[in-house]
C-alpha cells in the first residue's frame, strides 16, 4: 500500500542559501496520526504549506498517495488532503452553514448552488464535529473552540483521505483542547484519516498520536553542515519526545516525570519552584 | 440544518428588487421642474399636428436619463462588491485601485488638449475618461504582479500610490489651466448625469448587464475568497484566475460608469454594505442584490439632484454623499443594536 504522504530529501527555503528544511525523509503511512512539534520558525507551517504544494522544494519530491503533489490538479488535491488553519475570522459575516459549505464550492452546480449530496456531506460533516447547534450562528459568534470545530468541519467536508492541522488547540482552554483531540482521534478512527497536527502542546500530543516528527532550526549551509546529523527526529511520541530531545530541540531545561502510560515533560526556567531539582538555581 | 440560500429564494429576492426598481423608475420619471402625466404622455397627439410635449420630455429628456443613472448606479455597486470581495477589504470602493484618479486624469488631458472629435457620439472627456480608468487598473495589477506573494496588500499599496500621484498631476495640470477648462473638469469630477442618446444608453447597459451576469458566476468563489488566499486554494478554487476575473470585469464596468457620468462617489461603497447588512454577505445573493439596489438609489438621488433646486441641477455626487452617508449610519447603528438584543 502506499504511504499517505511521503517526503524524499526535501530541501526548502525561502531564499536559495538558508533552508528552512534540509534534505527531509518523511514517510507517513495511510491512517497515521502525526504530531509535528519544534521551536519556533523549524519549520513547521512551512512543512504543512509545502504539504498542500504551495511551496516548491528545491530539491527531494513530496507524494500524496503516491503521486507528486505538484502534479495534481488543484482540484484533484483538493479531494486528498484538507487543511486547518490558525483561528482566523474573515472580513464578512458568514455563517456556520455558509462556511461549511464552502468546502463543496468546487462541486456546485452551473447557477453555483450545492446539490443534495453536498448538502448531505455538510451535515454530516456538522453531526461529526458537534457544531449542529449552533450552524445557524455567524462565525464571529462562537467562542474559539466552537471555531476551531467548524473549521475542522469545513475540512471533513471536503472529503479527504488527509487531514493538516495547524496549531488546531493553540488558543483553547484546556476542556477544549481535549475535545479537539479526541475529535481528531475518532475522525483518524472512524474514517481511517491520516492526520498531521502541527502542535505545541507535546504532552497532550503524546497522549494521542501515533508518530512524532521534531523539527530542529536548520542548521544552515555552513561547510560541513549537511554531513552533520538531521535536524529533524521522527518516531514514536515516547522515543521523540524525550527530556533529552525536548533540551536539544528547543534549547530549554525540562523536567520529566512518568504519569500514566507517557512520561509528562515540563520545560523549566530559572525561576521555577522546581529549578532546584535540575540544579538551575545555581546560575542566577 | 439550518437553512441557507437557495436557488428559489434568491431568484425570488431578484425579482421583487427588479420590479422595485420598475416603480422607482416610473415614479421617478414623473418628477421633474415641468409637471407632466403619464396619460397625458401616452395620449395620442392631435392629428400629428404638433409632437406631444408631454410625451417628448419623458421620452427624450427623463427616461434616458433615469436608465443613464440606473445603468451607472448597477456597475459602481456590483464593482463594489467584487472590490470588497477580493481585496477582503471592507473599506474597498470601485475606484480604490486608482479608476476615479486615471479617468480624472484622462478627462484633464481631453479638456486641456482641446480634442473636439467625437467616437461613436461620445464627447473626448468620456473617451479620455475611459481610457484612463482602464488604463490605471492595468498599470496597478501590474505593479500589484510584481510584488509577488502578499498580492492583496501589493495591489492595495499599488493602488493608494497610483492615485495620489495622478492626483498630484491633475492639481498640477489644474493650476496651469485656465479657469474656463478647470470648471468644465472639476464639475465632471463631480458626477453628473446628462441626457444621453439611445444609442449610447444600450451599449452602456449590455456592456454592464455582460459585466454583472459574468460576475455572478464566480460569485461562489468570491465566498471562498473572503476566507484568504491559501484557504481557498486548499479547497480547490483557481484563486489566481477568479481574482484575474472579478479585477477584469468590474474595472470594466466601472470604466463604463465613469466614462457615462463621471465620479459618482459612495454608491460602490455603501450600497453592498448595506445590502450585506440587511441579508448577509453570500455574494451570490448580494451581487445581484446590490445591483439592483445601487441602480434604486442612483435613480433616487439623481432624481433630488434634478428637483432640489430647481430649475438649477446640482452633481448627484453631492447627493450620494450628502444623503447616502446618513442612511448607511443609521443602518450601521441600528443593525449592531440588533446584534446586541440577540445576544
Amino acid at each position: 500500500m502506499t504511504a499517505a504522504i511521503e517526503l524524499n530529501d526535501v530541501t526548502f527555503g525561502y531564499r536559495p542559501t538558508e533552508p528552512v528544511l534540509r534534505q527531509v525523509n518523511v514517510t507517513v503511512e495511510s491512517g497515521t496520526f502525526l504530531a509535528v512539534a519544534g521551536p519556533n520558525g523549524a519549520g513547521k507551517s512551512t512543512l504543512l504549506n509545502l504539504l498542500a504544494g504551495l511551496h516548491r522544494p528545491q530539491s527531494g519530491t513530496i507524494s500524496i498517495e503516491g503521486a507528486d503533489v505538484h502534479s495534481y490538479h488543484r482540484q484533484a488535491l483538493a479531494r486528498k488532503l484538507a487543511i486547518v488553519r490558525q483561528e482566523f475570522v474573515p472580513a464578512f459575516g458568514f455563517s456556520v452553514t455558509e462556511t461549511v459549505m464552502m468546502a463543496r464550492t468546487p462541486y456546485f452546480g452551473q447557477l453555483g448552488f450545492e446539490s443534495q449530496n453536498d448538502r448531505r456531506i455538510v451535515a454530516e460533516a456538522l453531526d461529526l464535529t458537534e457544531t449542529t447547534r449552533f450552524a445557524s450562528r455567524l462565525l464571529a459568534e462562537l467562542s474559539g473552540g466552537e471555531r476551531q470545530r467548524v473549521f475542522i468541519a469545513r475540512a471533513l467536508a471536503q472529503e479527504t483521505p488527509i487531514l493538516l492541522l495547524d496549531e488546531p488547540t493553540s488558543f483553547l482552554d484546556l476542556k477544549h483542547q481535549v475535545g479537539i483531540y479526541d475529535l481528531l482521534r475518532s475522525i483518524q478512527r472512524d474514517k481511517g484519516t491520516t492526520i498531521v497536527a502541527i502542535t505545541h502542546d507535546i504532552n497532550l500530543a503524546a497522549q494521542y498520536c501515533d508518530l512524532a516528527l521534531l523539527l530542529r532550526p536548520c542548521p544552515g549551509n555552513a561547510p560541513g553542515a549537511a554531513g552533520k546529523s538531521r535536524h529533524y527526529h521522527i518516531a514514536p511520541p515516547s522515543e521523540v519526545f524525550t527530556p533529552k530531545g525536548i533540551e536539544e530541540a528547543f534549547g530549554v531545561r525540562v523536567f520529566s516525570a512518568p504519569v500514566g502510560a507517557v512520561s509528562v515533560i515540563l520545560p523549566l526556567g530559572q525561576m521555577a519552584r522546581d529549578a532546584d531539582r535540575l540544579g538551575l538555581h545555581k546560575d542566577l | 440544518m439550518h437553512r441557507i440560500l437557495s436557488p428559489r429564494i434568491l431568484l425570488l429576492r431578484i425579482l421583487a428588487a427588479a420590479l422595485l426598481l420598475g416603480l422607482v423608475m416610473t415614479a421617478c420619471a414623473l418628477v421633474g421642474t415641468e409637471h407632466i402625466s403619464l396619460k397625458a404622455a401616452l395620449a395620442p397627439a392631435d392629428g400629428a399636428v404638433a409632437p406631444n410635449p408631454d410625451f417628448e420630455i419623458l421620452v427624450h429628456v427623463r427616461i434616458p436619463r433615469i436608465i443613464l443613472a440606473a445603468i451607472v448606479g448597477a456597475a459602481l455597486a456590483g464593482a463594489g462588491v467584487t472590490f470588497q470581495a477580493v481585496l477582503r477589504n471592507p473599506l474597498a470602493d470601485p475606484y480604490i485601485l486608482g479608476i476615479s484618479s486615471g479617468a480624472g486624469l484622462g478627462a484633464m488631458l481631453a479638456v486641456i488638449s482641446g480634442v473636439t472629435w467625437t467616437l461613436w457620439g461620445r464627447s473626448p472627456i468620456a473617451v479620455f475618461a475611459f481610457a484612463g480608468a482602464l488604463g490605471t487598473v492595468w498599470l496597478v495589477w501590474m505593479i500589484g504582479r510584481v510584488t509577488g506573494k502578499f498580492h492583496v496588500t501589493g495591489l492595495l499599496l499599488a493602488g493608494v500610490v497610483v492615485n495620489a500621484c495622478f492626483s498630484a498631476v491633475i492639481m498640477f495640470l489644474t493650476s496651469i489651466a485656465r479657469s474656463q477648462e478647470v470648471h468644465a473638469t472639476i464639475f465632471w469630477l463631480m458626477g453628473n448625469m446628462t441626457e444621453e442618446d439611445f444609442f449610447v444608453l444600450w451599449a452602456g447597459a449590455g456592456a454592464v448587464t455582460a459585466g454583472l451576469v459574468a460576475l455572478y458566476f464566480i460569485s461562489p468563489q468570491l465566498n471562498v475568497i473572503s476566507f484568504g488566499q491559501a484557504d481557498a486554494q486548499s479547497m480547490g478554487i483557481d484563486v489566481k484566475k477568479t481574482q484575474l476575473v472579478a479585477f477584469a470585469l468590474s474595472a470594466f464596468i466601472t470604466a463604463v460608469a465613469v466614462s457615462l457620468s463621471g465620479l459618482i462617489g459612495f454608491v460602490g461603497l455603501i450600497v453592498p454594505h448595506a445590502v450585506r447588512l440587511l441579508l448577509g454577505p453570500d455574494h451570490r445573493q448580494l451581487l445581484p442584490l446590490s445591483s439592483l439596489l445601487g441602480a434604486m438609489f442612483l435613480v433616487l438621488a439623481d432624481t433630488i439632484a434634478r428637483v432640489a433646486i430647481a430649475p438649477a441641477q446640482l452633481p448627484v455626487g453631492v447627493i450620494t454623499a450628502m444623503v447616502g452617508g446618513p442612511f448607511f449610519l443609521v443602518l450601521l447603528v441600528r443593525f449592531n443594536r440588533k446584534v446586541y438584543w440577540l445576544k
